[in-house]
């Protein structure tokens, strides 16, 4: 028996390694801490690659910076007359916005709520082409958790995949694993916004006959417990008309730049599926709350941002309201994987 | 036991090379090296250990990249195992018949890359067109890395190579040792 154990133990060996890799890929579901062998390994390893990826990032830096010079005189000018264009409508938009803004505080449905984030720096971009993350050097210790939205000034980066004390992983949304539910802002087209491993992403599930067009601003819809609403997500590039089927074909450009990213902001908020008991226990919103649940939530923002805590103290607890009749929630429509029948 | 700890330099010196060449290149001509690492460590004589170094530097990948946990070490693991069977049959210690066998397994390792995810992790699949796309420039430029490695590997690893304790990559066939 032991003759025959030393006579296979190459592929024994190799079998019951295969059998491991194999079970920690099919046991994957979504994002979760990471354990100790992934957290000795980043440990261990992401100091010496900062260490020789930082000059390189640098270098790349001064190049685009110094020597890529050629033809900025001609964008200069292209880009004065696109900002002539944007402040022009940035007025408009402004004055939408205070018309929108009085009409929510006449209709009571206006949620002034603070977002704490926390800022972070990108110290490490994926080592393999095929997959699509970066991880951060802020982690559990600041509060991050498995799921929460990672974003820019620019748009969405994507959501928190994993974490140490001192690190996350951020799964980023050109990533194949990532699914964002999203709407086309003109036309409010709705599809889910899929990450393919390259540049770009698709716009899957968008029906047919909406009207959507090259250039059209797409942004999170909010549906699902990721991203809040109204973040921007990225531009059509391109839309495929198909001659049948349900569905017509987009691909996005999305709006942040991923290879020149150093700066995210992590949103510290997680958003829940409202559940049986979601109408009686939430802090804001339409439904009754228990002023101590409200107080409990605003003390875990609180936590995270020091001048939220401030508001949130100075802000008293909302007064139980008459026990009104309760619709039953319907089921909140997550990110699609499958095309709706 | 300076024979282990020197692989396990070389194996994270090449992490960190693919690290620079994923920043400095573009991504249909990035080699991979880590591939390359492992499928040295099949070479003769490498045995349990080699299969091991292979699937932890499959694993260490694993964790630095997105992807499903333990895709890149069952490759790794495969490509080791695969290169200690056919190393029988073909001569793979001279240059040009290594940079082939690494260009022609780096090409199979695509192959071998989408089927375990649409097996295993199918929700991370990346679609066949994406993989033929990057597969010849990336095949090429692990094969054009993978000869100049293998004379590094045998310089770095020439002392524990004649006395026999950590026989990878060995430059003597087995049949002339005592």
């Amino acid at each position: 028996m032991s003759e025959l154990l030393r006579r296979f133990r190459f592929a024994l060996c190799y079998l019951a390694l295969a059998a491991l890799c194999a079970l920690g890929m099919a046991s994957r579901h979504g994002p979760a801490e990471l354990g100790f062998a992934p957290k000795l390994v980043l440990d261990l390893t992401l100091p010496l690659e900062r260490m020789v990826t930082l000059p390189i990032s640098e270098l790349r830096g001064v190049w685009d910076d110094y020597a890529a010079l050629v033809g900025v005189r001609v964008e200069n000018e292209r880009l004065r007359d696109r900002l002539a264009r944007a402040e022009e409508e940035n007025h408009q938009y402004r004055e939408a916005i205070l018309s929108s803004e009085r009409f929510q505080k006449l209709s009571g449905f206006r949620a002034q709520r603070e977002v704490p984030m926390v800022p972070a720096n990108v110290i490490h971009q994926d080592l393999s082409p095929w997959f699509q993350s970066l991880i951060i050097d802020q982690g559990a210790a600041a509060g991050i958790r498995p799921g929460m939205p990672v974003i820019t000034d620019s748009g969405v980066v994507g959501l928190i995949a994993g974490t140490t004390p001192g690190a996350s992983k951020v799964l980023l949304v050109v990533d194949p694993q990532s699914r964002i539910d999203a709407y086309v802002e003109r036309t409010r087209a709705r599809g889910t916004v899929r990450g393919t491993s390259g540049h770009d992403c698709d716009f899957d599930y968008v029906l047919r006959q909406e009207n959507i067009e090259e250039g059209d601003l797409l942004l999170t819809s909010g549906l699902g417990t990721t991203y809040p609403k109204g973040l921007v997500v990225g531009r059509v590039a391109t839309v495929d008309r198909k001659k049948s089927g349900l569905f017509l074909g987009a691909k996005v450009v999305p709006a942040v730049d991923f290879s020149r990213l150093e700066e995210v902001f992590v949103i510290l908020e997680q958003r829940q599926i409202p559940g049986e008991d979601a109408f009686s226990s939430a802090d804001e919103g339409l439904w009754p709350a228990a002023p101590g649940a409200a107080g409990a939530a605003a003390a875990a923002r609180a936590a995270a941002k020091p001048q939220v805590a401030a508001k949130a103290a100075a802000k008293p607890a909302p007064k139980p309201l008459p026990k009104l009749v309760k619709p039953a929630p319907a089921p909140l429509p997550d990110h699609p994987q499958d095309p709706p029948e | 036991m300076s024979a282990l700890l020197r692989l396990l330099g070389i194996g994270l010196a090449l992490l960190l090379a693919q690290a620079v060449a994923r920043l400095a290149l573009p991504v249909v001509v990035q080699p991979d090296l880590v591939l390359v690492y492992a499928l040295a460590l099949g070479l003769r004589g490498g045995g349990v250990q080699g299969l091991v170094l292979a699937f932890g530097a499959g694993y260490v990948e694993d964790v630095l990249c997105g992807g499903p946990p333990g895709l890149f070490a069952l490759l790794c693991g495969t490509a080791c195992a695969t290169t200690r069977l056919l190393d029988r049959a073909l001569y793979l210690r001279a240059a040009a018949p290594w940079a082939s066998y690494v260009g022609a397994y780096a090409l199979a390792n695509f192959a071998l890359f989408g089927a375990a995810q649409r097996m295993f992790a199918p929700d991370t699949a990346i679609a066949w067109s994406e993989l033929l796309r990057r597969a010849p420039g990336a095949a090429i430029t692990s094969a054009l890395c993978a000869a100049p490695l293998l004379h590094l590997f045998r310089r770095l690893l020439v002392d524990a190579d004649r006395d026999g304790s950590w026989p990878v990559l060995a430059t003597q066939s087995p049949r002339g040792r005592p």
